[in-house]
């Protein structure tokens, strides 16, 4: 009985995981084959692999877009956090007057929609003459991560006993080398965890970017949209882009995995 | 190792007056036991003693100089939390090696000093453990370890023995005790368990409502409680209290209530020669203080057995006074007869270990 339930669990897990990846899988395979196996019907699982459009990918104005992309979004993240842990810190240790409306205020800048401000931004930023450039966009990514990041942070720190930073402060640490050396370390999962959606949120932003930038800024995301032309679809260039820019989230979440699980489980620490 | 003094301390939770003026010292190696219900202010004090809780009013002396405008890492007090404060990420060593980085010990005397420590607590073998792979007793020697390493003047310790169980609690007590007497460091230590303040404290603080009810050792605070809060802390099972009136009745000086009336005998006469005929009192006696008959004999009281609670050596007894529940405890040797609920048998008062309050102010009188 208990064996069954259990290769009832598993199966199901299967199930669901490949309904997940079958997409991915698509995408993968779609970047390996030319354009009339493509579009065979019924589709073709086995071919033989090309790596045509990868190398078209790379001829392509695609390597750079990526490039800015991987700048904005790690800037973005790296500002976030600084701030984000350090305002969550204030928060979540200090009495600060009005602290509830403040967070609010912070929380509610998440859910402005990115159209309403589309065009205001494009105003201002024209006026500081810093369309398509990554400050932009980094600066306009901080907006939302910083809240995200105040907000999962905050809640990370109030796990953490007050005694531990007691503890530190009477062996003589003072406030900043508590916050670097007993708080930061014991948010672990909490920094892993803002840090993947930070990235995740800045690397698929399209409506902002694609606003903001025309080309030197441009990002990958408005680079893959522009992949569709009057000749139709390249699907196979769109697919082995796609592969490239799925690359750097992976390999960060594989390198902090053990911390995401906890994160996302929101940190049970003993 | 230093004196502490605290001179008018005052603190404030909001609206609630946590702590109100205390006056205490703490002198040289002298361990000093903060006793009280929770909500007494005991924690409180042992906060502002630490620094992280900034007095309303007063201060606080450490050798004479004043203590309550530092930073807490600047005063050189050492303390062990309730839960051990350990951090999870860092293993026994490096709990050892922390405290000594702010206070820039060279790298071989840190070395000298964690196995020092690791010799005193007996350690060696989980210096490379992480505290979640310790047990309860082990944790909370990496807590006073990590506390004592720096050498602290003066060392708190936070209720340390509330997340043992009964039995490593006893042992745990006697260690604490030792090693404070070897090391003869000043501290405050604060409990809600009056048997670990008898067995450990040089000197009783008991708290309530923020105020001090009485300094003493542990002896005088069992013997001579200055009030009824003290009187009914100290002590398991507590004090009986018999509210009564005293009259004096031509040579005899008698306490009477409607169900019992006991004439005074000995010394309790004379302690009681300045109060007034009518006084409204409190009687006060210990359980240990009350002797249990079988037969009638001068000076006892005819009481019925209401509950027998058999304990190893001892027998409680509940015993019905008119409307009044007492609780007897005696040794089973003393015992002549076997007793059973619903009995009828005669309690004798021991008068020399009697106390006198005032029903009013509850101070005690005699």
């Amino acid at each position: 009985m208990k064996i069954l339930k259990r290769i009832l669990g598993i199966g199901l897990a299967l199930f669901v995981a490949a309904l997940f990846l079958f997409p991915l899988l698509w995408v993968v395979l779609a970047s390996f084959k030319t354009k009339l196996e493509l579009l065979a019907v019924p589709p073709v699982f086995i071919f033989k692999p090309t790596l045509q459009n990868y190398i078209n990918a790379f001829r392509s104005d695609f390597p750079m877009q990526v490039r800015n992309s991987l700048i904005i979004a790690a800037s973005s993240t790296v500002i976030s956090i600084i701030l984000g842990s350090l305002t969550a810190y204030g928060f979540s240790r200090y009495s600060i007057k009005s602290s509830d409306f403040l967070q609010f205020w912070i929380l509610s800048l998440r859910m402005l929609p990115a159209i309403a401000v589309v065009v205001p931004f494009y105003l201002v930023f024209r006026a500081l003459k810093l369309l398509d450039t990554h400050i932009a966009l980094i600066l306009v990514y901080c907006l939302t991560n910083i809240s995200f990041a105040v907000w999962v942070m905050k809640g990370f720190f109030d796990e953490i006993p007050l005694e531990l930073e007691e503890a530190a402060m009477l062996d003589g640490y003072s406030p900043p080398q508590v916050f670097l050396r007993v708080a930061l370390p014991l948010a672990r999962a909490g920094l892993a965890t803002t840090t993947i959606f930070c990235l995740i949120q800045s690397l698929n932003e399209f409506l902002l970017a694609v606003s903001l930038t025309t080309r030197v800024a441009e990002t990958a995301p408005v680079g893959l949209s522009k992949v569709q032309t009057l000749m139709g679809v390249d699907w196979g260039l769109l697919s082995a882009a796609s592969v490239i820019f799925m690359i750097p989230i992976i390999i960060f979440t594989i390198i902090v995995r053990n911390e995401l699980v906890r994160g996302m489980s929101f940190g049970r620490m003993k | 190792m230093a004196r502490l003094e605290l001179e008018q301390l005052d603190c404030w939770y909001g609206k609630t007056h946590a702590v109100d003026c205390i006056n205490l010292v703490v002198e040289d190696g002298e361990l000093c036991v903060l006793l009280g219900p929770s909500g007494c202010g005991k924690t409180s004090t042992l906060r502002m003693i630490a620094g992280f809780v900034q007095p309303a009013g007063g201060e606080i002396y450490l050798d004479g100089q004043p203590i309550s405008h530092l930073y807490p890492g600047d005063r050189n007090i050492a303390m062990v939390f309730q839960s051990y404060a350990l951090y999870p990420h860092k293993t026994v060593r490096e709990h050892f090696v922390f405290p000594l980085i702010p206070a820039k010990i060279p790298g071989p005397e840190i070395e000298e000093r964690v196995k020092e420590m690791a010799d005193f607590l007996d350690m060696h073998d989980l210096l490379d453990r992480y505290p979640s792979e310790l047990s309860a007793g082990q944790q909370q020697r990496v807590a006073i370890g990590r506390a004592l390493i720096r050498r602290p003047r003066l060392f708190l310790l936070d209720e340390p023995l509330n997340n043992l169980d009964e039995h490593l609690r006893v042992e745990m007590r006697a260690n604490l005790r030792r090693m404070q007497q070897d090391l003869k460091i000043t501290t405050v230590y604060v409990t809600h368990d009056q048997v670990e303040a008898q067995a450990l404290g040089d000197k009783i603080v008991v708290m309530d409502m923020g105020h001090i009810r009485q300094i003493g050792s542990p002896q005088e605070v069992y013997l001579y409680p200055n009030d009824l809060f003290v009187a009914g802390f100290i002590g398991t099972p507590p004090m009986n209290f018999i509210p009564c009136r005293l009259e004096r009745m031509e040579s005899q000086v008698v306490l009477h209530n409607s169900h019992f009336s006991l004439p005074l005998r000995g010394n309790l006469v004379a302690r009681t020669a300045s109060l007034p005929d009518g006084q409204e009192l409190i009687l006060g006696v210990r359980p240990e203080h009350l002797r249990v008959r079988s037969q009638p004999a001068e000076g006892t009281m005819p009481v019925e057995i209401y509950v027998l609670e058999p304990q190893s050596n001892e027998l409680i007894l509940d015993l019905k006074l008119g409307d009044l529940l007492i609780k007897a405890r005696n040794d089973k040797r003393e015992f002549d007869f076997r007793p059973e609920v619903g009995q009828q048998v005669w309690v004798e008062f021991l008068q020399d270990y009697v106390h006198l309050f005032d029903k009013g102010t509850e101070q005690r009188l005699a």
